[in-house]
């Protein structure tokens, strides 16, 4: 009976989704745990400013051609659209404004942020993957050196200040990639293009943008840290952990994205 | 005192991987653990160092900084052989900024000197080999002045002659630091040139307790099987 019982598909579903319901509030247990530990380490704070700008270098400088790319390129194929139908439309004078909007408020912080994901966060979490399954973490503890404060502190400050920069960054190149291709595909001056988009930009899009890039950078760096902390079980464990960090944080910042457009836009 | 473990037990989910074992390590004395692989040698290293929680028992220990030896030497990748080994110096809460720069340079050419690599300071751990890692992974060890060390199968994956030198650097380095050693090993000629006296395990219980000549005495019938590596005996694989 029981065996009949066990070999159902219902059951078979239903356990998929217990046990991924099961991982789901561990990896969330854990992350809350490391951000507790990382926060209680910053009332001792003693990174040196090397490390720190060492991990800037790495977050800011190694993912800048990554997220210029990235960001630069949506910007052109949204311009290239809507700059034709616009002028078309004889809203020419509109387009500047509609693509600052659009990058300032979304499309730079959200497209810099999977960049950097991609880039950074994996490179993170595979890190500290590594070192943990090669008995690295085990040895900052033996040598009484807390890993997680070791580790992490350099990261998530990094990570929390470059944000800002690398979006703001991005940001430019992609409004200046919009102005471009509004230029090429549909004759839109230059002027135009900028002209309008002083009209599309206000204080409250710049700062709301600088704070998602600020909350972006830091969950990402959270994240990716603590999903490599977890990892076990060897070069397998290593995959596992990345992969986790990479999902975790994309669910991450689009919930944090949603949050703060509801709290600013809505 | 050096090292005192009494009545221990570590069980992982439903499975007792120490099973309530005691022995004593004196000040300048090296204790050799044995056993089969999953006997749980490198679980009574963990407990002792912290890294795991034991569930009951006692380790009561003379004080002052236990240090490991890892089996795969453990090395931060990341770091040079003079960040590896002043680690502890520069970045431990207690020791932060108790060292100028001039005096960790002069510590870590001591300890590289004593474990016979001086001048390698600015190689990375890629750069050296698998010997000379554990080497600098001993170096690492002591940069603090332990009371305890423990090593992790510190000869394994090391050719003969390579093994005969780091054996021959545990004994040195217990004459040096006169602490209270544990080995966990696997084989007879670390056992036999380094260890004062010997602990078998099996099972997480311990079947054997005496000197190395006892051991290679063969007058129990564990003893016997793993002195001559023979599959027929008391103690079975996978079991």
């Amino acid at each position: 009976m029981r065996v009949i019982y066990k070999s159902t598909y219902t059951y078979k579903v239903f356990k998929l989704f217990y046990e991924q319901c099961e991982v789901f509030i561990s990896t969330l247990g854990e992350i809350m745990f490391y951000c507790i530990e990382f926060l209680k380490g910053l009332r001792n704070f003693n990174t040196s400013f090397k490390e720190i700008m060492d991990q800037c270098a790495r977050f800011g400088v190694s993912s800048l051609p990554i997220t210029l790319s990235i960001v630069g390129m949506t910007s052109i194929i949204v311009s290239m659209q809507v700059a034709g139908e616009m002028v078309k439309q004889g809203g020419g004078n509109y387009v500047g404004m509609l693509m600052a909007m659009l990058i300032v408020r979304e499309e730079g912080a959200i497209m810099a942020g999977f960049a950097i994901i991609s880039m950074i966060g994996s490179s993170l979490a595979s890190e500290i993957a590594t070192m943990k399954v090669t008995e690295q973490l085990d040895a900052i503890q033996v040598l009484k050196v807390n890993p997680v404060h070791y580790l992490f502190t350099p990261r998530i400050i990094a990570g929390t200040l470059m944000m800002p920069l690398v979006v703001i960054l991005a940001s430019l190149f992609g409004m200046a990639g919009g102005a471009a291709a509004a230029n090429i595909t549909s004759g839109l001056s230059f002027k135009a293009y900028f002209d309008s988009v002083w009209f599309g930009l206000s204080m409250h899009d710049l700062n709301v943008c600088i704070l998602k890039s600020i909350c972006f950078g830091f969950a990402i760096t959270l994240i990716s840290c603590s999903c490599g902390m977890a990892a076990k079980d060897g070069a397998k464990g290593v995959g596992i952990a990345t992969t986790k960090a990479v999902v975790w944080s994309f669910v991450a910042i689009v919930i944090i994205d949603l949050l703060i457009a509801a709290a600013f836009f809505y | 005192m050096g090292i005192q473990v009494k009545n221990l037990v570590k069980a992982f989910e439903d499975k007792t991987v120490i099973d309530d074992i005691s022995f004593n390590v004196d000040d300048g004395k090296i204790l050799s653990i044995v056993g089969f692989s999953g006997s749980g040698k490198s679980t009574v290293l963990k407990l002792i160092s912290g890294l795991i929680e034991k569930d009951s028992g006692e380790i009561i220990t003379s004080g002052g900084d236990i240090a490991m030896v890892f089996q795969y030497s453990a090395l931060f990748d990341s770091l040079n052989v003079f960040d590896n080994i002043s680690f502890a110096l520069q970045e431990r809460k207690d020791l932060r900024g108790k060292y100028t720069q001039k005096e960790l340079e002069k510590i870590v050419a001591e300890k590289l000197e004593l474990v016979g690599l001086s001048g390698i300071e600015n190689k990375f751990p890629a750069e050296l080999s698998g010997g000379m890692q554990k080497r600098v992974s001993f170096a690492r060890a002591i940069v603090t002045e332990p009371k305890i060390i423990l090593y992790d199968e510190p000869t394994a994956g090391l050719d003969p002659i390579s093994s005969t030198l780091i054996e021959d650097y545990i004994v040195r380095l217990k004459n040096e630091t006169n602490a209270a050693s544990i080995v966990v090993t696997h084989q007879m000629s670390t056992i036999r040139r380094t260890a004062d006296s010997v602990l078998m395990l099996y099972n997480g219980k311990v079947v054997f307790e005496g000197t190395p000549d006892e051991l290679c005495a063969e007058k129990t019938d564990y003893t016997k099987q793993f002195v001559n590596a023979t599959i027929e005996g008391p103690m079975k694989i996978n079991a």
